[in-house]
């Protein structure tokens, strides 16, 4: 078990996603970086899609009831358990009774806790990620509140287990941003970038977008320059999926984010690639964000990186155990 | 074809299975010498010792790869000299692929000096950093 001692924020249990519910209205949900909980993961010899804590704000503080192993990834935090610091992406040792304190986030948007074995809170709909629209998933489907106790699926942690580092996601697949401080994030254009002249389709590239404080797990709505359609667009409700960029009538830009509803009306001008989402999913109120047009192959090959990362994660954990067992 | 941190770290490994002490690979434009240290790897806590022995005890590498004294994102390295650290507190990384070893202090004390340079390419043994324990530090 671990006893959530004080949180601030929407903080949240999530796994990979839940993918198959599309069709009954109901969304991912799901870790806003999957790439940092998909190693946290990996540093614990965990099944990848293991539920984690998903934190956006600081301070937080939780207890552990019993000995087991854990791993902060994701944002940048200033944490200690036990009088011990803990450096960024890693893995370390908890005893029982310890409290994990996460004091400062200096970079990044979120963090992520993985515990050996993952957070055991019931599947539903074939995940455990929490699901605050419908109120299910996760623990009660809320967000997390002090006294919360989280049911582990913690072996005892085996022996070779032993603190140990991991290089972050956004130092190995660091993209050059075009302007200091803008993030800049591949997107694909979608279904109706046409009916937008050629002018501001210039102007939706060549702009830089603030993410403003209206900005969650539901969606990030952005402030620049308005881009609207050459003339008004209205469409029925139809599909759409984490990464859409809308265009709503004020014409400032809304990309969906992982807790999206299934559908809208508002006219997609593009749509962040997979494998650019969790940058967005990193970036912090206020920060920058521009957009670069990129063909559905280079998407597709992008996706190849993540994985080409991840792989190397899990061979060079594996190799580094089999190297210590072999002293 | 580049040898990569992942090359180094596997070849590294079959050093120390096979106990051969070093190794030098030169290709066209780049060369690699790896030598595996045969140091103490688990110095011995220093409070037994006599007055003639160092009372310093070593933290030392327990992988090949290259040394960092502080995280990447983080400006400070993890230690300063001069600083009092407990047992177990890390004084650096060693770097190998995308792994960050952690190098461990032995022994709570005063840290004297970090031996190893960032960036530098250490083994398995490699003395990284020097440190006075405390029961020492207190009775001198």
């Amino acid at each position: 078990m671990i006893e959530i001692l004080s949180v601030l924020g929407p903080t949240s249990v999530q796994d990979l996603g839940r993918f198959d519910q599309y069709r009954f209205g109901v969304g991912t949900s799901g870790a806003m970086d999957d790439v940092a909980l998909r190693a946290g993961n990996i540093l614990l010899a965990n099944d990848e899609n293991a539920a984690g804590i998903e934190i956006p704000m600081t301070p937080f503080k939780l207890r552990f009831c019993r000995n087991m192993a854990f791993a902060l990834t994701g944002a940048e935090v200033e944490a200690e358990i036990g009088g011990r610091t803990i450096p960024p992406w890693w893995r370390s040792q908890a005893r029982a009774g310890d409290t994990l304190s996460l004091k400062a986030m200096p970079r990044g948007a979120r963090c992520y806790l993985t515990v050996s074995g993952g957070i055991d809170v019931p599947a539903v709909l074939g995940s455990r990620s929490t699901q605050f629209r419908g109120e299910f998933g996760g623990l009660h489907g809320r967000p997390l509140q002090p006294g919360d106790m989280l049911p582990c699926a913690a072996p005892d942690p085996p022996a070779g287990i032993g603190e140990l580092g991991i290089e972050p996601a956004d130092i190995v697949l660091a993209r050059p941003n075009a302007v200091a401080d803008d993030i800049t994030v591949r997107v694909v254009i979608a279904g109706e970038y046409d009916a937008f002249d050629g002018a501001t389709q210039k102007l939706f590239w060549r702009s830089s977008w603030k993410i403003t404080p209206q900005s969650n797990r539901y969606g990030y709505r952005l402030q620049g320059p308005a881009v609207k359609p050459a003339s008004p667009i209205e469409k029925r409700s139809h599909g759409i999926v984490p990464g859409v960029i809308q265009i709503p009538p004020n014409g400032q830009p809304i990309i969906q984010m992982r807790d999206a509803q299934t559908s809208g009306g508002y006219p997609k001008i593009a749509t962040v690639i997979r494998a650019d989402l969790w940058r967005v999913g990193q970036a912090r109120l206020g920060s920058r964000l521009r957009f670069e047009q990129t063909a559905y192959p280079d998407a597709l090959a992008a996706e190849t990186d993540i994985s080409a990362y991840l792989d190397r994660l899990r061979t060079n954990v594996r190799l580094l155990e089999e190297l210590r067992r072999c002293r | 074809m580049p040898i990569d941190a992942s090359h180094i770290e596997r070849l590294a490994r079959l050093l120390e299975i096979y106990g051969v002490a070093s190794i030098e690979i030169e290709d066209k434009d780049q060369s690699l010498k790896l030598v595996v240290e045969t140091g103490a790897s688990s110095p011995a806590p220093a409070a037994a010792s006599s007055p003639r022995q160092d009372p310093h005890v070593v933290a030392t590498a327990d992988v090949a790869g290259h040394f960092l004294a502080g995280h990447p994102w983080r400006t400070k390295p993890f230690v300063e000299p001069g600083q009092q650290i407990h047992a177990g507190a890390i004084v650096g990384l060693v770097k190998v692929g995308l792994i960050y070893a952690p190098v461990l202090s032995p022994a709570e004390g005063i840290l004297d000096a970090v031996l190893a340079e960032t960036g530098a390419m250490v083994g398995y043994g490699t003395p990284i950093a020097r440190i006075r324990p405390l029961v020492e530090a207190c009775s001198t």
